[in-house]
């Protein structure tokens, strides 16, 4: 059958031009809709971002023994060096750790404390914090270990409340995808409603379902492809509002820690057109179904 | 051209609209389906458009079987079944050749054959000056040859009518009744679904009448009833003068 792109064109061009109003309603509603999913996914990218980040900061430290002789100091260095899952570590001597007890005690107990009597240390920093936890099996008894000491239970209240944030934001953008999808399918059998004359004229006259479902899901189409730009847009310009706010001089703050990289953000806005165009078109094809029953 | 084979057709609240109807129409003729109302003309004539199935019987349109027919052929049934109804059915925002094209570009036929057929078919219904109007600056005559021409434009092998001049003056539907005759002439089998008994008795064709359901009367060359209290059909004369 010839279906003609010169056709489709200039049905579409036509039709969206005629049902400018529901064109625009269209449009915003795409617009207005898939924005919010993209802020979503923006922050729920942001929340593993930020993840990772602190992951980075967690630190086991594997205690050693003043009494511990080199030889078993040795072996503990290099064993925490070959394990898969410990990121690096770094070796603090007994002075080393001597000055850094001097900032951190009171003087009272610094007195007791000599460099002979203070315990060197590996402080390291594994893949996962969770690996912090293997760690501590590994060398715990060890000879030479005094002990491994790691914030274990901070670890666990903070990968808890990361985990339930991403799920959050997650869901966030999954509810806002339903009611954009139902907003929008609703919006086009408005649309189409509007013109069963047309389509019961067409069918009259022996269109194939697919001749009068084309022009429909081209227009659909259009109508979320400009809605969706208009999202990835906004979506970016959000991006950016909060980019300026993250100040790179202070690492500390959420923002900065939140912050995604250029192709992140070109992964969301491209996801955001990508659900736009199916939206519009497939939406528009479920919507006209009930009109090309008979 | 079309036949029915022993059609029943019940509705689903239980109404029987047409019961064990059979019907032979020859190609090249012109067939009047009269009968009260709710005797089932309209709805053997969106049978044979498939707009609605029998639950027994088959029927025949231009030598294909179409009760069986896939959905998909559908479509192509239709190009060759013209279909004109009481309420003319045009788009109102576009303009006459707009609706008369519509019925050539949805079915893909090239711009060339649509700059040629429309105004063709135009010239036909004597519309070719009202060409850039819209349905609503026309008459209910004028808007009913639209409807004609856009029926026939794709010159089916059949063109339908049900109750075309149900809305229109007796002056005005004699001249929907000569188009469709002239258009029967052509070669095109014509069956009109009707109540104006002047028309059909002006035009002495073929009638078959139903009665709930039934047909009840098949004649080659009839008038709209027979005369109830003598039972013989009323004089030729009697319809012909009447216009
Ligand atoms: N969609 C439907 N659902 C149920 N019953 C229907 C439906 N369409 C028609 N009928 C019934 O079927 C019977 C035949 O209707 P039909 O429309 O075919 O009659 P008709 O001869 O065209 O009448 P009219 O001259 O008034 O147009 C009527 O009793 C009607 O009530
Ligand atoms: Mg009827």
């Amino acid at each position: 059958m010839p279906l003609s792109a010169d056709y489709i064109a200039r049905e579409t061009a036509t039709n969206l031009w005629r049902n400018r109003l529901m064109t625009i309603a269209a449009v915003l509603t795409v617009a207005v809709s898939l924005a919010l999913v993209g802020a979503a996914l923006l922050l729920k990218q942001g929340a593993s971002n930020a993840e990772n980040y602190w992951q980075r900061g967690t630190q086991v430290t594997v205690w050693m023994k003043a009494s511990a002789n080199g030889s078993e100091s040795h072996a503990v260095g290099s064993e925490l060096k070959q394990l898969p899952y410990v990121h690096a570590c770094s070796y603090h001597s007994q002075l080393a750790d001597y000055h850094e007890a001097k900032t951190l005690l009171s003087p009272g107990e610094f007195q007791a404390l000599t460099v002979q009597t203070t315990p060197a240390s590996y402080r390291c920093t594994p893949n996962q914090p969770q690996y912090a936890q293997a760690v501590y099996n590994r060398f715990n008894g060890q000879p030479g270990v005094l002990k491994v000491s790691a914030p274990f239970s901070q670890i666990h209240t903070m990968e808890e409340t990361i985990t339930v944030l991403q799920w959050v934001f997650l869901s966030v953008a999954l509810v806002l995808l339903l009611s954009a999808g139902v907003l929008i399918l609703n919006t086009i059998r408005m649309a189409i409603f509007a013109r069963r004359r047309e389509v019961s004229v067409m069918k009259l006259v022996g269109a194939t379902n697919w001749f009068i479902r084309l022009p429909f899901m081209s227009e659909g189409l259009v109508q979320g492809l400009i809605g969706s730009v208009v999202a990835a847009a906004v979506v970016f310009g959000l991006h950016a509002l909060l980019n300026s706010f993250a100040n790179p001089n202070n690492p500390g703050t959420v923002l900065y820690q939140m912050r995604l990289s250029g192709w992140e953000l070109f992964g969301t806005d491209f996801v955001v057109v990508l659900i736009g165009a199916l939206i519009g078109s497939v939406g528009s094809a479920i919507a006209i179904r009930r009109f090309l029953d008979v | 051209m079309i036949r029915f084979d022993n059609v029943t057709k019940v509705y689903k609240n239980g109404t029987v609209a047409v019961r064990s109807v059979s019907l032979d129409i020859q190609k090249g003729e012109f067939v009047f389906l009269v009968g009260p109302s709710g005797s089932g003309k309209t709805t053997c004539i969106r049978m044979l458009l498939r707009e609605e199935l029998p639950d027994r019987g088959r029927i025949w349109v231009a030598g294909r079987e179409i009760i069986h027919m896939p959905k998909w052929r559908v479509p192509y049934l239709r190009r060759n079944v013209g279909c004109v109804f009481q309420d003319f059915r045009l788009l109102p925002n576009k303009t006459v050749f707009q609706n008369v094209a519509f019925a050539l570009e949805v079915i893909g036929r090239p711009k060339s054959v649509v700059e040629t057929q429309v105004p063709q078919v135009l010239e036909l219904v004597g519309l070719s000056k009202k060409r850039d109007n819209l349905p609503h600056e026309l008459s209910g005559g004028e808007q009913q040859r639209v409807a004609v021409a856009r029926a026939f434009v794709n010159r089916p092998l059949i063109l339908l009518a049900d109750e075309p001049t149900g809305n229109l003056d007796p002056g005005t539907s004699q001249g929907i009744m000569r188009l469709l005759d002239r258009i029967n002439r052509t070669g095109t089998t014509v069956v009109v679904a009707t109540h104006d008994a002047a028309l059909v008795d002006w035009m002495r064709r073929r009638v078959v009448e139903l009665d709930q359901g039934t047909i009840v009367r098949d004649q080659a060359r009839g008038v709209y009833g027979i005369d109830a209290t003598t039972g013989s059909v009323p004089r030729t004369e009697v319809g012909a003068r009447r216009s």
